[in-house]
């Protein structure tokens, strides 16, 4: 079957994921090129683009990082492409880089740029709101409220990146990302554009000793340019002008604001605003709309961005207006917003009876009797081998698990610090393990940096060559599972695989390790705890920088393939168990099950792997493999 | 028409998200507007999931009030009351699956899982209309205990609330499937009707 962005048939309605909606839109605006690095929640963009990719007949790519990506992205907007680069917020930190000179130089084919920000943190380390991120560049920021939006404000944002020659930021939220809607279909554009570089006119290309100043202007007069369009687009509506009370609802946003009017049934009654353009601020349009306003609510997901550039405006064209939203305190100053917060502060301003909470003490009276569900690594997942075998070496090598500190990274394991593991002190950013293990050890404080294949590929390498080349002692244990798990599997490149299926050259870590110049390297299979074990502690004890590969193909990969078999099944023998718990306390696969009548362990066959891993943890062998 | 609102409960892996795709791909083809908020955040790793549906209506956000949900769909009975507690409305629809996934903390002995009288006497408060059955053995009586999702939608289908027809449902079902899973999954379907009526 085939997936539904794929559909030629303008006019049908689909249902569409947020993201999927993007990556619509984007197919029917005529991208030729698409480029990524998988982040959640903007996956499944990248997903549903290399899934139909072949088919439509555009490249699309997983990059090696966000930063790559984007540089791809440009490289064929240059040659006159239109080009779509998704990536999670914090990928767009990566990016900056590139992204600066983008905006100062201007683009040809069309540019999409999209920031999946992640209020609350469903899945991140941060909550940033990109749309800083698009002010400090200059470049001109849409936010959609629906995945209808998200999918015709994708093509418009393509169409005018193009006329106004500067990357465009899509910025949506996980709810957007994340949510499903019917979604009517729009009409594929096929340009058919010949990709050529142009070599007269174009700003991009360096000639002589050229005054790279004026490209500011040149950028000031672009977002400019942007403003005067975003004064006019359909997009942006308003409703009531002339009532005393306002509300301006940004992107997603406006989804609280609308659902509040309705349901307290006084959307004839305030004057409120869908504004789905914060940057650059149409200062007209919002200038006409708070002019008679006595009191502004501003709702929009993180930050106060919008809020700041109104109260800007508001000191020239209505000084008096009461301006209520996260900077004030009416609204929290961090995490997402929710119905609760936005009916009771419409109804607060328009002097409506509070809304009592009934079910405080049954929620109350609920939270008492459940439980978590604490987040843990897979059944059979090898990372924990990996871990259990490290602890023992450390043990054995520095004497106590307290004498080294293990700056782990991100990814699946980076669960690592969760019981009963617990052997992870820190983590930060793509990379950052190996970088932070060194100023630690340079200091004389023992390290491990704990990171993931597809991290190490991402921005482990110029860490890795630095450490090599300042002589900082680290030891580095990649956790190779082979996979881009976290995120749903995306391809990395030591996989072999493209992201369109291709086979190509797999890039191994130990080459580039050795290539890098650490002498000291090793690839183990981290099922083999003794053998594991082993690796580490020659580790541990090898002069300067030392890296063991700890490679087992993740256990869901495994399980995937092997279907329909099923993994050989591992059963505890009650006769031989002695109820010492070891392989729940200090193993802790969700596979193994304790009874509290019997006083036994036993294992879960649905969940078990047949890794063999608890049999070599049983002191007393009494798990074995069922024949 | 008024928005009928759905919340489906459970844990990653029991085909949560499935069920709602199903109801609201339904709820097209019967010409209506759906919505679906899903929260997953880390559902691989044993993380709850939550899936918010909105069938027809004009409503703006994908997630449903508290206590204004019409239906809840509980794929696990601690999951059930979490979500049911908060955003089921009074005397609403409680569809639940008595079969526990227990977390690391119960399985490894950390803690013990919560007692079922207890756990549906905090529900009861919010709604006494709860019908409780054991759909990952009934789907396993129908051949796969992959099909509790089917069950469960069989059982709301019976429910009659729904605002659109059973053949939408079975006609929506059979095309999103493979044709050697058809059979299996229409006798989970049944069995999920039939399992409306238990208590």
């Amino acid at each position: 079957m085939s997936h539904p962005v794929a559909l030629d048939r303008p006019g049908e309605r689909v249902v569409l994921m947020g993201n999927e909606a993007i990556a619509r839109g984007a197919i029917e605006g005529g991208i030729t090129l698409a480029a990524s690095y998988p982040g959640t929640p903007s996956s499944e963009i990248g997903n549903t683009l290399a899934r139909v990719a072949k088919k439509l007949g555009f490249h699309f790519e997983w990059s090696a990082n966000e930063k790559v990506a984007l540089e791809v992205a440009y490289g064929a907007s240059m040659v006159n492409q239109r080009v779509i680069c998704p990536m999670k917020h914090v990928g767009v930190n990566v990016a900056l880089d590139i992204l600066n000179p983008i905006t100062l130089r201007g683009v040809k084919g069309g540019l999409v740029v999209v920031s999946t920000d992640d209020p609350s943190q469903h899945s991140s380390r941060t909550e940033q709101d990109n749309r800083w991120m698009g002010k400090l560049n200059d470049v001109p920021i849409i936010e959609p409220s629906s995945p209808q939006e998200a999918k015709d404000l994708t093509k418009y944002a393509l169409i005018l990146s193009e006329q106004v020659k500067l990357p465009v930021l899509i910025r949506t939220v996980t709810r957007l990302s994340h949510m499903r809607a019917d979604v009517e279909l729009g009409e594929i554009e096929d340009l058919g554009r010949k990709p050529e570089f142009d070599w007269e006119g174009f700003s991009y290309r360096v000639t002589g000793f050229e005054k790279l100043f004026r490209r500011h202007k040149e950028r000031h007069e672009k977002i400019d340019a942007v403003e005067a369009e975003f004064e006019k687009v359909p997009f942006n509506t308003i409703k009531n002008n002339g009532e005393k009370t306002g509300i301006i609802g940004v992107g997603f946003a406006f989804t609280y604001v609308k659902d509040a009017l309705e349901a307290m049934d006084v959307e004839d009654k305030v004057a409120w605003m869908k504004l789905l353009t914060p940057h650059p601020l149409p200062k007209k349009k919002v200038g006409e709309f708070i002019k008679g306003l006595d009191t502004l609510l501003i709702a929009e997901e993180v930050d106060p961005y919008v809020e700041l550039h109104i109260k800007a405006l508001a000191k020239d064209t209505n000084p008096s207006l009461k301006i209520l939203g996260r900077m004030d305190g009416t609204l929290p100053r961090e995490g997402e917003l929710s119905h609760e917060m936005i009916d009771e502060k419409i109804s607060e301003i328009l002097g409506m009876p509070k809304k009592p909470t009934e079910r405080a003490e049954i929620e109350a009276e609920k939270d008492e009797l459940l439980f978590d569900r604490m987040l843990t690594m897979c059944a059979g997942c090898p990372h924990r081998s990996s871990l259990y075998a490290l602890k023992k070496a450390v043990k054995e090598v520095k004497g106590d698990l307290m004498n080294v500190v293990v700056n782990g990274d991100i990814g699946c394991y980076g669960l690592a610090h969760a019981p009963p593991m617990a052997f992870e002190d820190t983590y930060f950013a793509m990379g950052a393990s190996i970088g932070v293990s060194q100023g630690m050890q340079q200091m004389g404080v023992d390290t491990i940096a704990w990171i993931g294949d597809g991290t190490f590929l991402h921005a482990g390498i110029p860490a890795l060559q630095n450490a090599v080349h300042n002589g900082a002692n680290i030891k580095i244990v990649v956790a190779d599972n082979a996979a881009v798990a976290m995120t749903g599997f995306q391809t990395n490149p030591q996989m072999g695989v493209t992201a369109t299926g291709d086979k190509v050259d797999p890039i191994m870590i130990e080459d580039i390790a050795r290539a890098s110049g650490v002498k000291h390297v090793e690839v183990v299979d981290p099922y083999d705890l003794d053998a594991a074990e082993a690796a580490f502690k020659r580790m541990l004890e090898a002069e300067g920088v030392a890296m063991v590969i700890s490679r087992r193909v993740c256990a869901m990969v495994a399980v995937r393939k092997m279907r329909p078999e099923r993994p050989p099944v591992y059963v505890v023998d009650p006769e031989k168990c002695i109820g010492c718990k070891q392989c729940l306390n200090n193993y802790g696969c969700p596979a193994l099950m304790w009874n509290e009548d019997e006083r036994k362990a036993s294992i879960d066959t649905t969940l078990c792997m047949g890794c063999d891993s608890c049999a070599q943890v049983c002191p007393v062998g009494a798990i074995g493999r069922r024949d | 028409m008024n928005t009928f609102k759905i919340v489906v409960a459970g844990v990653g892996g029991q085909g949560t998200l499935l069920a709602s795709r199903l109801l609201a791909e339904a709820a097209i083809k019967a010409g209506l507007h759906v919505k679906i908020g899903e929260t997953y955040g880390m559902a691989q790793r044993g993380g709850p999931v939550m899936g918010h549906i909105q069938i027809g209506g004009e409503t703006n956000n994908p997630q449903i009030r508290k206590g204004e949900a019409d239906v809840l769909i509980g794929f696990e009975p601690a999951e059930a009351v979490r979500r049911g507690v908060t955003y089921l409305k009074k005397d609403g629809l409680a569809l639940i699956n008595t079969r526990k996934t227990a977390p690391v903390e119960v399985v490894s002995g950390m803690m013990p899982y919560p007692d079922m009288k207890k756990l549906m006497a905090v529900l009861e408060k919010v709604t006494k209309n709860i019908h409780t059955f054991d759909a990952t053995g009934i789907a396993e009586e129908a051949g796969d205990p992959i099909t509790t999702n089917i069950v469960m939608l069989g059982s709301i289908v019976e429910s009659g609330l729904l605002p659109f027809s059973e053949e939408i449902v079975v006609e929506t079902m059979k095309a999103g499937l493979k044709p050697q899973f058809i059979e299996l999954n229409m006798r989970a379907f049944e069995l999920g009707k039939k399992a409306y009526h238990s208590l």
